[in-house]
């Protein structure tokens, strides 16, 4: 049964270490092997790791808008390609054409990479070879640059906002464009995030001693931290009604979102993680779908012995004795964490998985923490029962969101080589 | 709680904010009858500025937060989660609030983060290797830091979001933080703007030419007159709480404004850096919004416009207001950037100040008419008490926000 505040998933797009296309995630997460690799972008020496999850420039599709291209940061272009790519997958016409189309997209970093090059050029010492500072280099360093590039390349002129509340961005961004779509003030809305790799991130996490030297292992006992990714995730909302009648192919359905805060630390989770149990029961609550309903977790999952834990207590939480068997899988496990965008990334994975009836999985190292009332896939995606599935985003701050997904109303499942 | 809840009415029943101007809004109300704001030379010792240029900036003294922030609490936090917790403490106090507070959404806005932290750790790495990166800086030099710091002063344990869309941030996250309390998301939201300025900032912003004097002359902001070239770059956080009507009924609250629509849109045509020249997507998206809330443009009695002294930003501003007011004069226009400079929190409190019938000065530096623009603001003393005023931020890059506010 569906009600009209459930948004149907019409276009999905993805930039990963995988590739620039939603085919390449899916393969990816299906085949369940870490893409983390060694770190190549930047000099890593000193660091406690030397890994990172890292999109290859050189297969970049070629641009649609070759000005804003030339002109984006690295991670403008993931957020072209991802919006692109979505946009084009939902079937609609220009823009301007299909209403008012809103943007709501997630991020931490931005251009913050170039912004970098900037202020090492600027405070070289004379005798250091740098190139003079370029202050064209800033032009979309703030945050809301991603968001901004792909609104201006589609030309869109409805609302165009920006969430950076760190590691819940994502999931934050796709709650707001529902909630628009609820209300009618936008026809149509893009939700996302995109987010590149840069120094201050890489070395605020590896100065916060949070990120794991191997390659990381959520929920597992064994697990040391985090990887650092890269990316974009982008999303095609619009109300189921209206993808009916212009009889779009509907990937997934967006039921409900949730928001809370644990204003506990302004790093460490609630130990119990009181305040993501919150997020993921508002979430609940607003798709009106009630806990045994659910098939799968996309978890937060980052890898960090206190995030596992926190999250594990906060599905024991909502889910009681069943989270015990109730699936559940962390695509940072695959594709590191993409911070500010990862909630953009891990809905489309979610979105994908109900596609294809398939829970992807999550490699690691060792076994399953036997403290975590987790039952982690491994290995090989599994097949599960039933349509709804749970994405979590947790973030620097205590900010939490959750986002439920269904499957599309009577969607045929996907064969496995379809993205 | 549902979002199926009956959208309620939200109010502002609390401000507070903290700038060049000082902490309060009494320290506001005595800044803003006197003139423009507190501008003072930029620390220009690191060499990230030109030679020539701007030199001025409006800076919060930190002396000004002790009241609200003992020094040992602040010692650990970047400067605009000072600010925003200065900021939520005085609304809240305005509001009457305190105890349990659980249920509070928390909602902030900032166009650049927080600089300072964000600078001194790029140094750490940069300079010294990444071994030697503060942890404690890098906690605080996230865009989100202020939004927490609120959290935990408050122990909100609502939503807590944080949007950066440079200047239509601020009323993005009124819009934000009024929908979690309509839709009984939270019992009340403190929605705070917050930004800082650091030398770097202000170099920059100086290098792309966007304050007064980047590009010679005096270094006078001069919204909306026919020789502005550039806006007093600034910080500070302004934070409001928002609450149901009934609730401030209940609560036997003075309710300040009631918050109204907010219409948001998107210039395509704009530059990355600056303000699109061709007002007429604006004008269609604000006259689209004002129309769908059955809002008649001429039942509005006072704007209170993000105009900063840009010769494209003003320009726009100025131009959709025409295009939307058609033959019809525009009502009177307050500039509250003329008093507090160019930072998030400014538009909200000048706006607030002229509600609460303070009387202003002549706008600050406002001299000539533009003919092309034919915009005369707000030329002194108390600010004629609308029953409705619109709010106007345009930021470059495209966003653009319109935020309804209503008197009681």
């Amino acid at each position: 049964m569906t009600n009209q505040r459930e948004v149907a998933v019409t276009g999905a797009g993805a930039v990963s270490a995988w590739g620039w296309t939603l085919e390449t995630l899916w393969r990816g997460l299906a085949a369940g092997a870490t893409s983390v690799d060694e770190a190549r972008r930047f000099d890593v020496t000193g660091q406690r790791t030397s890994l990172a999850s890292e999109v290859d420039d050189d297969a970049a599709p070629p641009p649609r808008d070759d000005d804003a291209w030339r002109h984006a940061t690295r991670a403008d272009r993931f957020a072209l390609a991802a919006v692109d790519e979505a946009w084009r997958n939902a079937g609609l016409g220009a823009p301007r054409e299909e209403g008012v189309v809103g943007l709501y997209f997630g991020g931490s970093t931005a251009g913050m990479d170039e912004a970098e090059e900037y202020f090492a050029a600027l405070i070289a010492p004379a005798s250091v070879d740098y190139l003079r500072p370029r202050i064209a280099r800033l032009a979309t360093h703030p945050l809301n640059g991603p968001g901004d590039v792909a609104a201006r390349s589609l030309g869109l002129d409805g609302p165009v906002i920006t969430f950076s509340s760190a590691c819940a961005s994502g999931g934050l961004a796709v709650g707001a464009a529902v909630e628009a779509l609820r209300d009618g003030t936008v026809d149509v809305a893009i939700a996302g995030g995109a987010d590149a790799l840069c120094k201050v991130t890489y070395s605020g996490f590896n100065a916060l001693r949070a990120v794991d030297a191997a390659a990381c292992s959520p929920f597992r006992a064994e697990r040391a931290g985090l990887n650092l990714g890269e990316g974009a995730g982008a999303l095609v909302l619009e109300p189921l009604e209206r993808a009916r009648a212009r009889g779009a192919e509907v990937l997934a359905v967006v039921r409900g979102h949730g928001a809370s805060c644990d204003a506990h630390h302004m790093t460490a989770p609630h130990p119990e993680g009181e305040g993501a149990a919150r997020a993921i029961a508002a979430a609940l609550a607003d798709a009106g779908v009630e806990p045994d309903a659910v098939a799968f977790v996309n978890a937060h999952g980052t890898g960090t012995p206190l995030n596992d834990r926190a999250e594990s207590r906060a599905l024991a939480t909502v889910f009681g004795e069943r989270a015990r068997t109730l699936p559940v899988t962390s695509t940072k496990g695959l594709l590191g964490h993409f911070l500010g965008s990862s909630g953009a990334i891990e809905a489309v994975a979610t979105a994908l998985c109900l596609r294809h009836g398939q829970v992807h999985p999550t490699p690691g190292r060792g076994p399953i923490d036997p403290d975590l009332a987790v039952d982690l896939v491994t290995d090989a995606p599994r097949p599960f029962a039933g349509g709804v599935a749970v994405s979590t985003s947790f973030a620097f701050g205590g900010s939490n969101a959750a986002v439920v997904l269904g499957a599309a109303p009577h969607a045929a499942r996907r064969a496995e080589s379809e993205p | 709680m549902s979002a199926t809840a009956a959208h309620r009415p939200v109010v502002i029943t609390g401000w507070g904010a903290v700038s060049s101007a000082g902490a309060g809004r009494d320290a506001h109300a005595q800044a803003f009858a006197a003139g423009g704001p507190r501008l003072q030379p930029i620390d220009r010792s690191a060499g990230y500025h030109r030679p020539h240029g701007a030199r001025l900036g409006a800076l919060v003294d930190s002396s000004d937060c002790g009241t609200w922030l003992p020094p040992r609490a602040a010692r650990r936090m970047s400067p605009p989660s000072r600010y925003a917790v200065v900021a939520a403490r005085q609304a809240l106090e305005q509001a009457g609030l305190e105890g349990d507070l659980a249920a509070t959404a928390v909602v902030t806005s900032t166009s650049f983060g927080p600089s300072s932290f964000t600078e001194e750790l790029l140094r750490q790495i940069l300079l010294d290797g990444p071994q030697d990166a503060s942890p404690a800086l890098f906690t605080e030099a996230v865009a989100n830091a202020p939004a927490a710091q609120i959290a935990l002063a408050a122990k909100a344990r609502g939503p807590n979001l944080t949007l950066t869309q440079r200047e239509a941030g601020p009323l993005l996250a009124l819009a934000r933080g009024a929908e979690e309390v309509a839709k009984g998301r939270a019992e009340r939201a403190l929605v705070a703007s917050v930004d800082e300025l650091n030398p770097i900032l202000h170099a920059v912003l100086d290098r792309y030419g966007a304050l007064a004097g980047s590009r010679g002359g005096d270094e006078i902001a001069r919204p909306f007159d026919r020789d502005r070239r550039g806006a007093h770059a600034s910080e500070g956080a302004t934070c409001v709480v928002l609450e149901s009507a009934d609730e401030a009924s209940r609560r036997g609250a003075e309710v300040l404004a009631r918050v109204g629509p907010t219409i948001a849109g998107f210039d395509a045509a704009a530059p990355r850096v600056g303000w699109g020249r061709d007002p007429s997507t604006l004008a269609r998206v604000l006259a689209r919004g004002l129309e769908r809330a059955a809002i008649d443009p001429h039942s509005i009695g006072l704007v209170a416009a993000g105009a900063a002294g840009s010769r494209a930003g003003d320009r726009l501003d100025a131009l959709v207001l025409r295009q939307v007011w058609e033959e019809r004069p525009l009502p009177t226009v307050l500039v509250p950037k003329a008093y507090a400079g160019e930072h998030g929190g400014a538009l909200l409190a000048g706006t607030l100040v002229a509600l609460d019938g303070a009387p202003l000065a002549p706008t600050p530096g406002f001299r000539h008419v533009d003919p092309s623009l034919d915009v005369v603001p707000f030329a002194g003393g108390i600010v004629p008490r609308p029953h409705r005023l619109l709010l106007s931020a345009l930021a470059p890059g495209g966003s653009a926000a319109w935020t309804i506010l209503e008197t009681p």
